[in-house]
């Protein structure tokens, strides 16, 4: 396998990638500011961005544990928010399940929202002797490299920032940016209302549950839903 | 205790990422758990969202908080409209602060 193939498929990733930065960046810079705000240390925040690695959970626990919640609820949340990542790794499996667990651990690593998006894409479409996962390691890495510099720069800012700006409510506004585009169908919407009624519902419920309780309401309306019209 | 919880989450997330090509389990999945799992990010951004313009943070009671509500409407018809975090992000901030001014 050429080197040129290589590095041409690692630039290719790099570049397929940094369109999808627009909504990037700014989202690290939010969740920088939104570390700060919720009382976490600087380092906590920085480092959240790399061990976590994954900006809606991200947010959520910082927001849980600024309430207050229990060790184990901020784990199950942030869990459950990044459960989605078992079907893109079903998804990537035929493409990198022969490489060596040096590779398999960089890139399961890598694997978010954005760097799945668009290299499954190249999976897909590339001859099967193409050396795709170069591809996945250049958009991989760049989205990473995108997300610790701007989560660095929220902290930086966020120190500055008077807090009558109320710069946490960007934290709906960016979850609303990510949801209501994809309520187009009556699963995704019964899904979406249910869980935000049991959320108000369940405001009282020990430990900070509401959000688990919540997504198990909305996944079983959705699949409610679903299950009715497949029956028809 | 806050890095513990921490490294345990992205070791989690590491583990879920990995998990079909880890060489652990095959790369397959039951069609129900698929189903199940596309609806997990609507659900709790769902939540998270409802709680954070329906709850009042001082009392912890359902309220409507008219600019918030105004605003995340605005969001999310912006939202619907242009599918783009920054004009969603910026429609709803800019909002909060000039319905603030004026109320």
């Amino acid at each position: 396998m050429s080197e040129t193939r290589k590095s041409s498929e690692f630039w290719r990733g790099v570049r397929d990638q940094l369109p999808l930065q627009l909504g990037v960046v700014p989202f690290g810079l939010v969740f920088g500011v939104l570390g700060i705000a919720s009382g976490l240390s600087e380092w906590q925040t920085i480092l959240m961005s790399a061990i976590v690695f994954g900006g809606a959970s991200q947010v959520v626990f910082a927001q849980l544990w600024m309430s207050g919640a229990a060790p184990w609820v901020v784990g199950g949340s942030v869990a459950v928010i990044n459960a989605r990542h078992i079907l893109y790794s079903v998804s990537v499996a035929p493409y990198l399940s022969k490489l060596p667990v040096g590779w398999r651990i960089v890139l399961g690593y890598l694997l978010t929202d954005e760097a799945f998006a668009v290299s499954i894409h190249r999976f897909e479409e590339a001859r099967p002797d193409q050396p795709v996962h170069y591809h996945l390691l250049g958009s991989g890495l760049t989205l990473w490299v995108c997300w610790q510099v701007s989560t660095v720069l929220g902290v930086q800012i966020g120190a500055t920032l008077p807090p009558y700006l109320n710069l946490d409510f960007a934290i709906p506004l960016t979850f609303l940016a990510i949801v209501v585009p994809r309520l187009r169908h009556g699963a995704e919407i019964a899904a979406a209302l249910s869980a935000g009624l049991v959320a108000l519902a369940g405001q009282d419920l020990p430990w900070n549950l509401w959000i688990i309780v919540a997504a198990i309401a909305g996944i079983g309306a959705g699949a409610c839903v679903d299950w009715i019209r497949g029956g028809r | 205790m806050i890095w513990v919880i921490m490294i345990v989450t992205g070791l989690l997330n590491f583990a879920m990422r990995i998990s079909m090509f880890s060489g652990l389990f095959q790369g397959t999945i039951a069609p129900s758990l698929r189903s199940v799992l596309r609806f997990v990010p609507i659900t709790v951004l769902s939540a998270v969202i409802a709680a954070a313009v329906f709850i009042d943070p001082a009392s912890g009671a359902v309220s409507v908080h008219f600019p918030k509500v105004l605003a995340a409407t605005l969001a999310a018809i912006v939202a619907w409209m242009t599918q783009s975090v920054i004009a969603t992000i910026a429609v709803g901030l800019a909002a909060i602060w000039i319905i603030g001014v004026l109320i």
